[in-house]
């Protein structure tokens, strides 16, 4: 079996499987945890709450908006950059069509996909830099975050570098890359990907039955 | 009876060996005497006389055809085979010669020389020089040109230097990934100048003091330290010349890059030799940028690392921004006061 028959095989058959079941298993893990029942006289709607701060967490408050706009506008490029390209490139739409879903939607044009590679190579640089700069945020990093973020690159990189798509071996590469970040994704802060609703929403509904504006 | 005697058959093919020849060698001495007659009916080659009029050597036979576009009448231009060449016999070789002189010059510069040490050492005192928001554009900066530059050259010299080494497959991938990933980055950089030139700019305008830092060649060449502000004057002339050739070579890269505005022929082949001067003039001054902010310069690199530079730094080489900061009252960290007051987080507790 040659490398890349093991990448588009049983390689790929496990990383899927870890992440599937590795992010299942977070998920119901977080979500049937439970808390401590709060016997307290609710004051206002604990899931008006919870809905409330998930949508207004989407923009930054006014009185940090100086401080923290690098990390704003840098995260927002990224995130929209990489939602973009993962779902809406044409080599990853073929990708879902023949070997997950079975079926595929209309691509971007190759020029749109250029747009928004750079817009979240723009965003990720800025963000790994702000992270490695700013003495609060490195003291707060873990090594995960950084391999997170650095794998992420490496795979996003190694998709670029394989645009010609006249070169099996690059496309080997990235898929590799790709495979390792789904078997790291499961158990790193990439997770935030699926809990991030829960954990604002957990916040929101604590304050919201308080009457507490967050 | 007669045909199978073999005098007979001996004298017959005698026979026709001397007509042979002599039927042979006729001819051609007829057409010595008169070509025309070698060649009574004249058959010209009809792909030959196509082929000369759409291989024209002087300038590009333009005809006509249903494709609209730029230079889509041409056929076969053959300026394209002379700039190939001026590309591999005469750029390619200069460009290398170039770059690995200056390389070479920093390297005798550096064994002369040396590293430049901070006066009286480090104090342990630390000024804040550079906040967080530009050292990270910085080093988007430095990060961008530095893949610019290595996948630039690899496409530049790698048929010289990388094909040799790893074959041709392995070097047909090679250079695909880098012209993907060298087109992909191109418009960051221009992002990065952009950013650059909105947080540097105004410190680096020039002024009179800086003649004087030139006239006397800064600290590292004449004797002694010169005055300098923030920036010297060449930090200054740096600056301006990644500026300068920065938006050179990324709007040229543009050009090329998008080859759908009716860029013809000769705009691609000046703009990429342009492309390549800015380019290789970057990357040689990079080189000297490198080495005077690392090992040419102590305390150097600590300011875009951690922002903070020692406050004997600042003296020796921007006095004129260490008494303003001075005057205006700046806070100083004094490193071993810090250390003195702040127990490490897991030293044991105090028994007394």
């Amino acid at each position: 079996m040659s490398i890349g028959e093991f990448v588009d095989g049983p390689f790929w058959y496990f990383s899927a499987a870890v992440f599937v079941i590795g992010v299942l298993w977070r998920l119901i893990g977080m979500l049937t945890m439970g808390s401590k029942r709060d016997l307290s006289v609710a004051r206002a709607s604990g899931s008006a709450g919870a809905i409330g701060i998930n949508i207004t967490r989407f923009f930054p408050r006014r009185d940090f908006w100086s401080r923290i706009k690098l990390q704003v506008v840098a995260g927002y490029l990224f995130h929209v950059g990489l939602f973009v390209l993962l779902f809406f490139a044409a080599p990853h739409i073929e990708f879902y069509r023949e070997r997950v879903l079975g079926f595929g939607w209309p691509a971007l044009p190759e020029w749109a996909f250029i747009v928004f590679a750079e817009i979240a190579f723009l965003g990720l640089l800025l963000l790994i830099l702000h992270r490695m700069m700013h003495p609060v945020t490195r003291m707060i990093s873990s090594r995960g975050d950084y391999i997170g973020s650095v794998l992420l690159f490496l795979v996003m990189l190694t998709g670029c570098l394989a645009l010609a798509r006249s070169h099996e071996s690059l496309r080997i590469l990235h898929f590799f890359l790709a495979e390792l970040l789904l078997l790291y994704f499961p158990f790193s802060a990439l997770m935030h990907t699926f809990t991030f609703p829960f954990s604002r929403g957990f916040m929101g509904a604590h304050y919201g039955r308080r009457g507490v504006r967050v | 009876m007669l045909l199978y005697c073999p005098k007979a058959l001996a004298a017959r093919l005698a026979a026709l060996l001397v007509a042979t020849l002599l039927f042979g060698c006729f001819p051609a001495m007829a057409q010595e005497k008169d070509p025309a007659a070698a060649h009574p009916i004249m058959v010209p080659n009809p792909a030959a006389d196509l082929w000369r009029a759409v291989r024209q050597r002087e300038a590009p036979a333009v005809g006509m055809t249903q494709v609209q576009g730029v230079e889509t009448g041409v056929l076969i231009d053959s300026s394209g085979e002379d700039f190939r060449n001026f590309r591999r016999q005469d750029f390619i070789g200069n460009a290398a010669i170039f770059i690995g002189a200056f390389a070479a010059l920093i390297l005798v510069f550096y064994f002369t020389r040396g590293c430049i040490k901070i006066p009286g050492g480090r104090s342990g005192k630390l000024i804040k020089r550079f906040p967080d928001i530009d050292r990270t554009i910085h080093w988007f900066t430095a990060i961008l040109f530095i893949f610019q530059a290595l996948t630039g050259m690899i496409l530049l010299f790698g048929r010289f230097v990388v094909l040799p080494v790893f074959g041709q497959e392995a070097f047909s991938v090679i250079a695909s990934a880098c012209l993907e990933g060298h087109n992909l980055f191109g418009p960051l950089f221009l992002i990065a100048l952009f950013l650059l030139f909105t947080r540097f700019a105004a410190k680096n305008i020039p002024k009179r003091r800086d003649l004087t830092w030139l006239r006397r060649g800064g600290g590292a060449i004449g004797e002694g330290h010169v005055s300098s502000g923030f920036f010297n004057a060449g930090e200054k002339i740096w600056f301006w010349a990644v500026i300068v050739l920065g938006l050179t070579v990324s709007i040229s890269g543009l050009i090329l890059n998008f080859p759908i505005f009716g860029q013809g022929r000769e705009t691609m082949q000046l703009t990429l030799i342009v492309h390549g001067i800015t380019a290789v003039l970057l990357t040689a001054g990079s080189f000297a940028h490198i080495y005077i902010g690392t090992i040419g310069s102590e305390g150097s690199l600590q300011s875009m690392t951690t922002g903070y530079v020692d406050e004997n730094w600042a003296e020796a080489h921007h006095d004129l921004w260490h008494a303003e900061m001075m005057e205006r009252g700046e806070p100083v960290v004094d490193q071993r006061k810090e250390k003195q007051e702040i127990p490490p987080m897991n030293a044991a507790p105090d028994k007394a």
